[in-house]
């Protein structure tokens, strides 16, 4: 089976954000050298791949890495997982904050470089700037049905099955037509690490770079771009004093003062 | 006809309509909007809850083949075919709203792409400048905010509102739409059990909730403390990922939004990422070991103390 994985990566919340600016084209810059990382919905999707091939060896895993700040680093901590072929993805123009354009972009280049491609697998939030909307896009946009919020994958025999779980429970699917599924971070998916010769072989690669391309859609300016303001909680947190016991007493009756009964 | 439209499956259930119709009353202020109701049956108390809402039309939308399907990959057939049944909307850009979370999210995705409109998403704010709209967004994890103009349309988005008031006396026209367009298939599904037992994250009204300061006992009390305190259990990101916690009890802003009374949050440490999960109007009580740690700075009532000690204590308390 062929697997084509999508990742966009996102800026390491641990560390402040650098100077992100939008310019003169309504389009952004980003200055810097910022630590961009995979999100967790990247990972993933990265190893939920990387199960399947460990099952299969004749499972393809092609990769496409969105273009952005301080990719060189990023294209080498996926190289280090050793996927078939890593390609660094230039959207021109790059307008992450425009769901359909981005969705229109990609799937333009996947149609024609990755056709045969059985499973399409996308972290369920692409990148910064998404929230979601990109990967059923892009499935809409494929002619591709779509699985969201997929947990893991095995084989079953020769078939691959998706798993997901809702309310009470497992959903299981079998992929049994080109399919893309939305992967959410879980226990199953939680990304490996890299063998030491495989990160020290990925240090010394370069990266092919491939452009995927949409005329610009009308109606849609991104207008302003500022420092989120804090949102004002109430809060004036009262610390509960005394021992463990006597914290939890008070605790407890505070619970009963609020209606809570046990 | 008002340019403000609330879109509202009513197979996504109470929680999902009482959130449309607060995101439509806030960007309304006080003038028209419209609602349309999508089932396979027309249900006289959402279409009064909408009026009371303060929608000046309602359209229910009705597609027997529907069901109780809740996906928005079929959503939007019967969605779009309704909605190009309703006459034009007023304004140059109408702006059509669906309930806020992740299926409200696609469908509005979905529905910008079949009607060539714009997808805006999951918005934090949503105004009218004449006859542009202009949304917010959050972005880079929360830190950044998105400001989009919208000038042509119809737009498509996801607003978190407050709760929405409801007026006894209002009145409006009903509208009955007869939906007849072919539903695209059903993914076919397996379906086994999960384990899972404890009630949704949806609609509770207390949560306990456990983060990276947690581990797998400390999980094991936190949903015995859930159950005794007649509520349900959440869990962050980093404790999602660790195996703690299924995902569909993630808060935050990749996970679900909840609003209880009582957000107890347990080894959370408090950042604007999770938070963004946890609504404004919820109280939030801390127990956490470090006293410098952000969630207490946003609590309401905090204890500085190891959760392996904490909780045992806790629960003896209430037994």
């Amino acid at each position: 089976m062929k697997i084509l994985v999508l990742l966009a990566g996102v800026t390491d919340i641990r560390f402040p954000l650098h100077p992100i600016s939008l310019n003169s084209q309504a389009t952004i810059d980003e200055q810097g050298s910022p630590r961009r990382v995979l999100s967790p919905f990247d990972e993933a999707a990265l190893e939920v791949a990387l199960k399947l091939r460990d099952a299969c060896a004749t499972t393809q895993i092609d990769v496409l890495l969105l273009e952005g700040a301080n990719s060189e680093n990023l294209m080498r901590s996926v190289a280090a997982f050793r996927p078939d072929s890593l390609h660094c993805l230039e959207l021109k123009p790059l307008q992450l904050w425009d769901a359909r354009q981005t969705a229109a972009q990609i799937a333009g280049l996947i149609k024609r470089d990755y056709g045969g491609h059985e499973l399409v697998l996308v972290g369920r939030e692409l990148g910064d700037l998404d929230e979601g909307s990109i990967a059923v896009l892009l499935a809409r946009k494929l002619g591709r049905s779509q699985f969201s919020m997929a947990q893991s994958g095995q084989w079953q025999g020769e078939q691959l099955w998706l798993m997901r779980e809702r309310g009470t429970c497992e959903e299981w699917l079998e992929v049994d037509q080109p399919l893309l599924a939305s992967v959410t971070n879980d226990r199953r998916n939680k990304l490996r690490y890299p063998l030491m010769k495989n990160v020290m072989q990925a240090k010394r690669m370069t990266f092919p770079h491939v452009a995927a391309s949409a005329p610009v859609r009308a109606g849609l300016t991104l207008s302003q771009l500022q420092a989120a303001p804090v949102i004002p909680r109430l809060g004036q947190c009262r610390l509960l004093s005394g021992d463990v016991g006597q914290q939890a007493k008070a605790l407890a009756c505070w619970l009963k003062e609020q209606g809570v009964n046990p | 006809m008002s340019r403000i439209l609330a879109v509202i499956p009513q197979a996504w259930g109470a929680q999902a309509l009482e959130a449309a119709l607060g995101a439509a009353q806030q960007v309304s202020a006080g003038q028209d909007f419209a609602a349309v109701l999508i089932s396979c049956e027309p249900s006289a108390h959402d279409a009064e809850l909408a009026i009371r809402a303060g929608a000046r039309q309602v359209y229910q939308s009705v597609h027997g083949a529907l069901g109780e399907c809740d996906e928005p990959q079929v959503l939007v057939a019967a969605v779009g075919e309704a909605l190009r049944a309703i006459p034009r909307l007023g304004g140059e850009v109408p702006l059509v709203l669906l309930p806020p979370g992740p299926p409200g999210e696609e469908l509005a995705a979905l529905l910008a792409d079949a009607l060539d409109g714009q997808a805006l998403g999951r918005c934090l704010a949503l105004r009218f400048e004449g006859e542009r709209l202009v949304a917010e967004r959050a972005a880079w994890g929360g830190r950044m905010r998105v400001c989009l103009h919208v000038d042509s349309g119809p737009a498509f988005a996801c607003l978190r509102a407050a709760r929405p008031q409801f007026n006894a006396q209002a009145e409006a026209d009903i509208f009955t739409i007869e939906l007849h367009g072919q539903l695209p298939r059903t993914l076919t599904l397996d379906q086994r059990q999960s384990g899972q037992h404890l009630p949704p994250l949806e609609g509770a009204r207390l949560v306990v909730s456990g983060g990276r300061g947690v581990n797998e006992q400390g999980f094991v009390l936190l949903e015995e403390l859930a159950v005794n305190l007649g509520g349900t259990l959440g869990g962050s990101l980093p404790a999602v990922d660790a195996g703690m916690v299924p995902v569909l009890r993630q808060v935050g802003v990749s996970g679900k939004f909840v609003s209880p009374q009582i957000y107890l949050a347990v080894g959370i440490s408090g950042t604007l990422q999770h938070l963004a999960g946890v609504s404004l109007d919820s109280c939030i009580v801390a127990i956490n070991q470090d006293p410098e740690a952000d969630i207490f700075k946003v609590a309401s009532l905090g204890i500085v103390a190891p959760w392996e000690t904490m909780l045992p204590a806790l629960l003896d308390e209430l037994r």
